[in-house]
């Protein structure tokens, strides 16, 4: 498999829609056309091979199920991790022979989308740092009085950044990417060290994604619980992700119940004792129930 | 404008003005005017028609040059309350840039901490591990359920929450941040949890190859279907928290978590605890 250089160039356009400062807006660009799962169907669709694609933003998506940026510090920068990870594996898995839903193939392409993903939060950076020429324009805009371009500041030039670090840089590295995964195919066997090593971080990489997750959601230790009852029903009773789904509804709902009747009894007392011991309220008021 | 002399800003501009947010808010990002540009662009058609006058206009965009990033998301609902602020202000109601950039620099950081984790943290995480699960085998179906219904709540609840701002004021806060949005947060972050619980477990698979075999080449020790019989997936969960541990305890970033990662499956290939089988 290769890329030519017309697949590179839409390639290098989805990347300018979805990075982080994307321009396709926030929701469209970084949170839909940025998402792995997204990109591994948007490129499966320009190399040719839908199966593949979907098999690799599958893979790739479960690093980045939690791609929270707060403050705009980035740890890997989706326009990397989608357009050019996600191209490079398929072509990896493809000039390796490998079956595309076998483990091996979801490794790879994780530990590589992963590899470019970090290395390319550099793109994320260098666009919001030329971005502050185009907004300097706009400070002179403002004192000029020249208000309407304002929207030329915020929708017109950001595209020159992104010409620059978006588009260029992924059609380049697509391009010539391809070319050097297939010759390092050669250079590493599959059964030396340093393969054996990336297709073991390629399995581990995903709980990194989760950490991050959990690091949102885990306050208190017995914030671990909902946690590892969802790990349980999965991984010892194999339900599926709808069914767990409509498990936690049932739990939720009784959270709700029992937070919202714990904030009217308390009406009246300071509001912040209530939110300060919610946590252990609860587990006392179930055993009421 | 209108026989009260009241000055109210139609609902053509406030569209305008959510959809120069909806797809704006990021499009002009600087590390250190973030999204400020974006917050500028959506104010200016209500700037525009509230003030007829090009001095005037000039005038009262420098309430919005200020420093502003938070959750895009459910940032709208701030915009939305500055378009009302904003109203009154035009009106002569006692409200000055002042209090209209006080309210917005009080409200962004709370808005940021609760979108982070309730939308990146929760929402998103819970559609795509649905779609995951329906895009097993290389169906683009789960694909396309994700761009479908998260571009749909996104779109709609954002344009929810710009008008409900824009309706209530800064009333239209207390409900994300009251008793009741508490409360909501609470049973939201427990579904989070199942759910994420559920992807680890039936996604990501840890696995050992470390066996010992007796003089007869016998295995007389499987670790992996030992570990299995005390708790299936054991060693997913033990990596997850050692992950967790790492960077909540530890501060370590996810990059460096990831380098560690590295040394340990090279140190486990090596001592063979960990062999991931390949072949051509």
């Amino acid at each position: 498999m290769t890329i030519s250089w017309l697949q590179a160039a839409i390639l290098g356009l989805f990347a300018c829609l979805c990075s982080n400062s994307c321009m396709a807006g926030q929701a469209v660009g970084n949170y839909t056309i940025g998402r792995p799962l997204v990109g591994g169907l948007v490129c499966g669709i320009i190399l040719g091979n839908v199966p593949l694609g979907i098999a690799c933003g599958v893979a790739t998506q479960l690093v980045y199920i939690a791609l929270v940026t707060p403050g705009g510090t980035v740890a890997a920068d989706v326009r990397a991790i989608s357009y050019i990870g996600i191209p490079l594996a398929m072509v990896a898995i493809s000039s390796r022979g490998l079956n595309p839903f076998s483990s091996d193939a979801a490794n790879m392409a994780k530990s590589l989308g992963t590899l470019v993903g970090t290395v390319g939060s550099v793109l994320f950076y260098a666009v919001a740092f030329m971005n502050l020429i185009w907004q300097a324009f706009g400070w002179k805009d403002i004192e000029n009085n020249k208000l309407n371009r304002l929207y030329g500041v915020d929708f017109g030039w950001p595209w020159l950044s992104h010409l620059c670090f978006s588009f260029l840089p992924t059609m380049l590295m697509t391009h010539f990417g391809a070319q050097a995964v297939t010759a390092l195919r050669n250079a590493l066997p599959m059964d030396g060290i340093p393969m054996k090593t990336l297709f073991t971080v390629g399995a581990m990489l995903p709980c990194v994604g989760i950490a991050i997750l959990l690091r949102q959601i885990v306050n208190t230790s017995v914030d671990f619980i909902p946690f590892l009852v969802g790990f349980t029903l999965a991984a010892s009773l194999h339900l599926n992700l709808v069914s767990i789904t409509i498990i936690s509804l049932l739990f939720a709902m009784i959270f709700y119940e029992i937070e919202m009747f714990g904030a009217k009894s308390d009406n009246g007392s300071s509001a912040s004792t209530v939110s300060a011991s919610s946590s252990d309220d609860d587990d006392e008021e179930e055993e009421d129930i | 404008m209108d026989a009260s002399n009241e000055k109210k800003i139609s609902k053509k501009t406030l569209n305008k003005s959510f959809n120069l947010w909806f797809w704006g808010a990021l499009t002009c990002f600087s590390q250190e005017h973030m999204q400020t540009f974006g917050y500028l662009a959506s104010m200016l058609p209500i700037i525009k028609e509230l003030y007829p006058d090009k001095d005037e206009q000039q005038k009262n965009i420098h309430a919005y040059t200020a420093f502003f990033n938070t959750n895009p998301m459910l940032g709208s609902v701030i915009i939305g309350t500055t378009a009302s602020m904003e109203e009154a202000r035009a009106n002569g109601k006692g409200i000055d840039g002042e209090t209209i950039n006080d309210m917005r620099a009080g409200l962004m950081g709370p808005i940021a901490g609760i979108g982070d984790s309730l939308i990146d943290g929760t929402l998103i995480p819970i559609l795509l591990g649905l779609a995951l699960g329906m895009s097993q085998n290389g169906s683009p179906v789960g694909a396309i359920f994700y761009i479908v219904v998260w571009d749909l709540i996104a779109y709609f609840g954002q344009r929810f929450l710009y008008f409900r701002g824009y309706k209530l004021g800064d009333k239209a806060v207390s409900i994300l941040i009251g008793k009741q949005g508490k409360a909501i947060r609470h049973a939201i972050s427990i579904i989070g949890g199942m759910v994420v619980g559920g992807v680890l477990a039936s996604w990501v698979n840890v696995t050992t190859s470390l066996e010992l075999k007796d003089a007869t080449g016998k295995v007389f020790l499987n670790l992996q279907k030992q570990l299995d019989s005390i708790f299936p997936g054991l060693l997913t969960v033990v990596v997850t928290l050692l992950c967790w541990w790492l960077m909540a305890k530890k501060h370590v970033s996810a990059i460096w978590t990831m380098i560690i990662l590295i040394g340990v499956a090279l140190l486990g290939v090596l001592v063979g605890f960990f062999n991931p089988g390949l072949k051509y």
